[in-house]
C-alpha cells in the first residue's frame, strides 16, 4: 500500500491539537478528581470503527509514543489502530499486561482485567488505566460512591455493567496505592473511578 | 527596540500555546492524573528545563502549562500577595506564552499558582490551585535518600516523622515546624503541603477546589483531589494548632488572615498588614479599616503600643 | 503612613535594562563578537556546550556574550534553549577509535603504538602571564606539522593493548547497538541508575563539582587507585540512520576528550586479577573534566565490584542529584527570594517559646528568693 493510499484512508485527529487536548485533559482531570461526576467531553472528533468518540478523544488527548494501548479483540480494528498509530504514535501492544491505557467495551468478556498493571507499593503510579466503551451513564442510584474527590456521595449508574465487574473493582479497590483507574466512555460522556473510590452496589 | 521586548505580544510566537510543547504536556497531564488517583504520592515526572531558574516555581509552572486552557483565568501569588516580583514574572510568563487573561481577584480565576500560601478567601469547585514546591518528600530532611523514603511511603513507615515532632515536643514544649508542616492524606500518605505556614494547612482539608503540587527540580508531582481529608501530624496530648496574632492587620483590620510583620523603623516599631493582599483589598473596599489605613486618625496606634 | 510596596512589573523591566547595559559596558570599547568568543574562548565555549548537553558553538558563544562571561548562567540559557528543540532522530553510538586525533597521551606505558602525541596543551606551559596579549599583538606562528602523520588507526590502550593480554576487564558492547539508551532529560532518575545514565550526568555535571570528587577519590574517600590509560582529544563523525533510508549519514563532527583509566585490580587465589577501568567522555577539549569523569564514574561501580563505601563519590545517588550546577544553582540562590510569610511563622514561635522561657525562669528566681533564709533580708 502506498503512503497516499494510506492516508487517504485516514480520518482527522484534532482540529487545535493544543486547544482540543487541553479541553479533553480538563475533562478526564475533573473526572478522576471527581469520581462518579458526568463530563460532556467539549470536542467533537472523527471516530474510527471500533472506538467511540470520547474513547477516541481520550486517547488523542493522553496517548503518544510513550503510552503503549491495548485494544480489546472487538476494539482492535485495521481502523483503530490506523488512527492511533497515525495520530498518537503509540504503540499498540496485544500483551494487555503491557498497557498504559487498555480499551474495552462493556459487552466484551472483560476477564482480561485482572491481568492489568497495577504498579507496585513503590510505584503505585506504574499502572493501567481501563477505558470501558459503554452504552449510557447516568446518576441513577446503582452505584453509591464515596472517597476522595466525592464531597458526600455520589450515585452512578452505568447500564449492563456486570458482576464481574464489581467483584474485580472490590478486590482492585484493596490494593491501594496500587490499583487501576476506570474512565467509563459513553458515545458522548465520561465519568471515572478512580482507585480510591469505595463502591457500594445498590 | 526596548517597547518591542517588553511587548507581551512578541517574541513569543516561536513557542508553543503555554510554552511547552505538546508531548512534554501530555507526559505531565499523565502524572497528574496518577497524582490525583493516587492523593498524597508523589509521582515522578520528566520535568523540563525552564526559562527560570529551578527554585523560582518550575515545578508550578510546568503543572500551570499543562492544565491552563485559553479560556482561563490565571492567578500567580507569592507570599500571598500578586505583586511580589517573581509573581509578577511568573503572570507576564503565561500572559505572553498562553496569551491568557489574568487577574489579581482570587474570586475570579479559575487557576491559581501559589508560592507559600493558600488564598485566605475560600476556594470554589470550578478552581484549580497549583502550589510551587521546593522540596516535596515531606521525610527528606530525616532521611536525605530517596531509596530509603520511596520504601518508607511504600510500607507505611511514618514512625520516624513522629519522632521528630515529638522529639521537638520534648526539647521545646511545641512541635517546632511553622511551615512545611507535615499531613496525612486519606490516612494513607504523609506528604508536604509545601513551604505554606501551618497556618494554611487546615484550609487543605476537604477544599473543594482541586489542588495540584509541581516540584520542577526534584521532578516530581502530587494532588488533592476536592474533599479530601488532610489531618496535619499531631499527637493526643499536643493537638496541631496554627498561629495567632494578638495584632488586627493594620490596613483592613482582619483578626482571621495570616499576618505579615512590617518594620516601621529602627526603635522596634511594627505594623501588622495581611499576607493575602487580595483579601485585604477586598475588605478594605468594603469599608474595613484596621488602625494604620491612611483614612484612619492614625497614627500612631501601633507606635504608641510598642513605645509603651 | 503605610503603603505596600507595588510596582513589581516596571522594577523587572528597568533591572533587565540596566543589566543589559551592564553587559555592555563602557561604550567607548568595542562590543564582543559572538565570532570571537566562539574563536578565541572557545574552551568556554566548549565547558558550555558540555554542560548544557547542545553541541553549537555559535549558540553557546551567545550565551556566554548574554550571560556576560557567567557560564552557568549561559549553561542555563543553552538548556532552556535545548529543552525545546523537537528530537529528529537519535545518533549512532560514536566510535572513539576512529577519532581523527589532535592529541593522545598514555601515563601507562612509556611508548606505544600510535605513540605519544603532545598535540595543544598547557601542560608544560610556564603560568607567567604574558603581557604581550594584553598589547593584542598576539601573532603566534604557525605550528609545525608533525614529521609523521598521525596513525588513522590510533590503537586504543585499554582494549587494544591491556585488553589482548586479558589484564583488563572487559567492557561489555551491547550486541544490539540500537537498545534504548537512558536518558535523564526524557525520564525521572531512578536509583539505582545503571551506568548508562550515571555517565549522562556526569559529562553534563558541573566541572568544579566532578573535579572535587574525583579529587576526593584519590584522597581515600574511595580506594580505587587510578592510572590514565589514554586520553585522547579530536573529533568524531556522528552518524543517524533515518528509517526510511536504512543506511546511515554523516550529519557532522564533534570534539571529544575522552579519557580511559585503568583502575586497581580484583582477583582472587582463583580468579585471575584484572584491572577495572573509569569512563569518561566530554565535549570539547576539557581533560580536567575528563579525567575527573573517570574517576568518579569508577567510584561510582562501587556496587558492581562489590566494594565498601567510603566516600560520597561512591554513592551513586548523593553524585547525581548533586551534580547538576543548573538545578543547584537555581535551588542555593532561591533562598533570596522573598520567604517572609515562613519566617513570620518562625518568628512567632520563637517569640513565644523566649516568652515562656523567661517566665519560666522568672518563675524559678522567684521561687529561689522564697526559699532564702529570712536572714538575707
Amino acid at each position: 500500500m502506498t503512503l497516499q493510499s494510506q492516508t487517504s484512508e485516514l480520518l482527522p485527529g484534532f482540529d487545535h491539537a493544543a486547544f482540543d487536548s487541553n479541553a479533553v485533559f480538563r475533562v478526564l482531570l475533573d473526572a478522576l478528581s471527581r469520581p462518579g461526576r458526568i463530563y460532556d467531553v467539549p470536542v467533537s472528533v472523527a471516530t474510527p470503527d471500533g472506538l467511540n468518540a470520547t474513547t477516541t478523544a481520550t486517547l488523542l488527548a493522553m496517548a503518544d509514543m510513550d503510552t503503549t494501548i491495548w485494544l480489546s479483540p472487538t476494539c482492535v480494528t485495521k481502523a483503530a489502530t490506523d488512527h492511533l498509530k497515525f495520530h498518537c504514535g503509540c504503540p499498540i501492544s496485544d500483551d494487555v499486561a503491557k498497557a498504559d491505557f487498555a480499551v474495552a467495551r462493556i459487552d466484551d468478556d472483560l476477564s482480561f482485567i485482572t491481568h492489568l498493571s497495577v504498579g507496585n507499593a513503590e510505584y503505585p503510579d506504574q499502572s493501567a488505566t481501563l477505558i470501558l466503551m459503554v452504552d449510557e451513564i447516568s446518576n441513577a442510584p446503582a452505584m453509591k460512591l464515596t472517597g476522595p474527590g466525592i464531597k458526600d456521595s455520589h450515585d452512578l449508574d452505568i447500564k449492563k455493567l456486570p458482576a464481574s465487574f464489581h467483584a474485580w473493582r472490590a478486590e482492585n479497590h484493596h490494593m491501594f496505592p496500587c490499583g487501576v483507574d476506570v474512565i467509563f466512555a459513553s458515545p458522548t460522556k465520561i465519568a471515572a473511578l478512580s482507585r480510591t473510590t469505595r463502591i457500594e452496589v445498590i | 527596540m526596548e517597547q518591542l521586548a517588553n511587548n507581551p505580544a512578541d517574541g513569543a510566537t516561536a513557542y508553543n500555546f503555554a510554552y511547552l510543547d505538546e508531548q512534554t504536556k501530555r507526559m505531565i497531564r499523565r502524572a497528574l492524573l496518577k497524582a490525583v488517583a493516587i492523593p498524597g504520592y508523589q509521582v515522578p515526572f520528566a520535568g523540563r528545563e525552564m526559562p527560570m531558574p529551578y527554585g523560582w516555581g518550575t515545578g508550578g509552572v510546568q503543572v500551570t502549562a499543562a492544565v491552563i486552557g485559553p479560556n482561563d483565568t490565571l492567578k500567580v501569588i507569592d507570599q500571598g500577595a500578586d505583586d511580589t516580583t517573581n509573581a509578577v514574572s511568573i503572570r507576564q510568563f503565561f500572559a505572553k506564552t498562553a496569551n491568557v487573561a489574568t487577574t489579581e481577584k482570587t474570586a475570579e480565576a479559575s487557576i491559581i499558582q501559589t508560592r507559600h500560601r493558600i488564598p485566605e478567601k475560600e476556594l470554589r469547585e470550578d478552581q484549580v490551585l497549583v502550589y510551587q514546591v521546593p522540596i516535596p518528600e515531606p521525610l527528606r530532611f530525616l532521611e536525605p535518600r530517596e531509596t530509603e523514603t520511596r520504601k518508607m511511603h511504600a510500607l507505611e513507615e511514618y514512625g520516624l516523622m513522629h519522632v521528630k515532632l515529638y522529639e521537638d515536643i520534648a526539647r521545646h514544649g511545641h512541635i517546632a515546624t511553622t511551615y512545611a508542616y507535615p499531613v496525612m492524606v486519606d490516612d494513607r500518605y504523609v506528604m508536604d503541603p509545601s513551604p505554606t505556614p501551618k497556618f494554611d494547612n487546615p484550609k487543605m482539608n476537604n477544599m473543594a477546589a482541586l489542588q495540584l503540587f509541581g516540584a520542577g527540580r526534584e521532578k516530581r508531582i502530587y494532588a488533592l483531589p476536592p474533599y479530601t481529608k488532610v489531618k496535619s501530624l499531631d499527637f493526643e496530648d499536643h493537638p496541631f494548632e496554627v498561629q495567632t496574632w494578638k495584632d488586627e492587620c493594620g490596613m483592613c483590620g482582619a483578626h482571621d488572615s495570616y499576618l505579615d510583620e512590617v518594620i516601621l523603623d529602627d526603635q522596634g516599631n511594627r505594623m501588622f498588614v495581611c499576607s493575602d493582599t487580595d483579601y485585604c483589598a477586598e475588605r478594605q473596599e468594603a469599608g474595613h479599616r484596621g488602625p494604620q489605613h491612611h483614612d484612619q486618625p492614625l497614627g500612631n496606634a501601633s507606635r504608641e503600643k510598642a513605645a509603651e | 503612613m503605610y503603603v505596600a510596596v507595588k510596582g513589581g512589573e516596571r522594577a523587572i523591566n528597568n533591572a533587565h535594562r540596566l543589566l543589559a547595559e551592564q553587559r555592555r559596558g563602557d561604550k567607548k570599547i568595542a562590543e564582543i563578537e559572538t565570532d570571537q568568543i566562539e574563536q578565541q574562548l572557545s574552551l568556554s565555549v566548549t565547558r558550555v556546550m558540555a554542560e548544557g548537553s547542545l553541541y553549537d558553538r555559535d549558540l553557546a558563544a551567545l550565551a556566554i556574550k548574554q550571560g556576560r562571561g557567567d557560564l552557568i548562567e549561559a549553561i542555563f540559557l543553552m538548556r532552556a534553549y535545548r529543552t525545546t528543540l523537537p528530537r529528529f532522530a537519535f545518533s549512532k553510538p560514536i566510535r572513539t577509535a576512529d577519532m581523527d586525533v589532535s592529541r593522545r597521551i598514555s601515563a601507562t606505558f612509556k611508548d606505544l603504538p600510535g605513540g605519544q602525541i603532545l598535540g595543544p596543551t598547557f601542560d608544560y606551559t610556564h603560568r607567567l602571564l604574558d603581557f604581550t596579549l594584553m598589547a593584542n599583538s598576539e601573532d603566534p606562528l604557525d605550528a609545525p606539522s608533525g614529521e609523521h602523520p598521525v596513525d588513522e588507526n590510533m590503537p586504543r590502550v585499554l582494549d587494544d593493548i591491556l585488553n589482548y593480554e586479558g589484564l583488563i576487564q572487559d567492557e561489555p558492547v551491547p550486541v544490539d547497538d540500537t537498545a534504548p539508551v537512558a536518558d535523564l532529560t526524557r525520564e525521572p532518575i531512578k536509583f539505582p541508575a545503571g551506568r548508562d545514565l550515571r555517565l549522562q550526568n556526569l559529562t553534563r555535571g558541573d566541572e568544579g563539582f566532578v573535579l572535587a570528587l574525583g579529587y576526593s577519590t584519590q584522597r581515600g574517600y574511595a580506594n580505587s587507585h587510578a592510572f590514565v590509560g589514554e586520553i585522547r582529544y579530536g573529533t568524531v563523525s556522528v552518524e543517524i540512520e533515518p528509517e526510511e533510508l536504512g543506511f546511515a549519514i554523516d550529519i557532522g563532527d564533534i570534539e571529544l576528550t575522552e579519557c580511559e583509566t585503568v583502575n586497581k585490580f580484583k582477583g582472587s587465589k582463583t580468579k585471575l586479577p584484572q584491572f577495572t577501568r573509569g569512563y569518561g567522555l566530554v565535549f570539547g577539549q576539557n581533560e580536567r573534566k575528563a579525567i575527573s569523569m573517570a574517576l568518579v564514574d569508577r567510584a561510582m561501580r562501587a556496587d558492581e565490584m562489590g566494594e565498601q563505601i567510603m566516600g560520597p563519590a561512591q554513592d551513586s545517588e548523593f553524585v547525581m542529584e548533586h551534580s547538576d550546577n543548573v538545578q543547584s544553582t537555581g535551588f542555593v540562590e532561591h533562598i533570596k527570594l522573598p520567604h517572609y510569610v515562613d519566617f513570620q511563622g518562625e518568628l512567632e514561635l520563637v517569640r513565644r517559646m523566649r516568652a515562656e522561657v523567661e517566665e519560666r525562669l522568672a518563675k524559678l528566681e522567684a521561687d529561689e528568693a522564697k526559699s532564702q533564709p529570712e536572714a538575707a533580708e
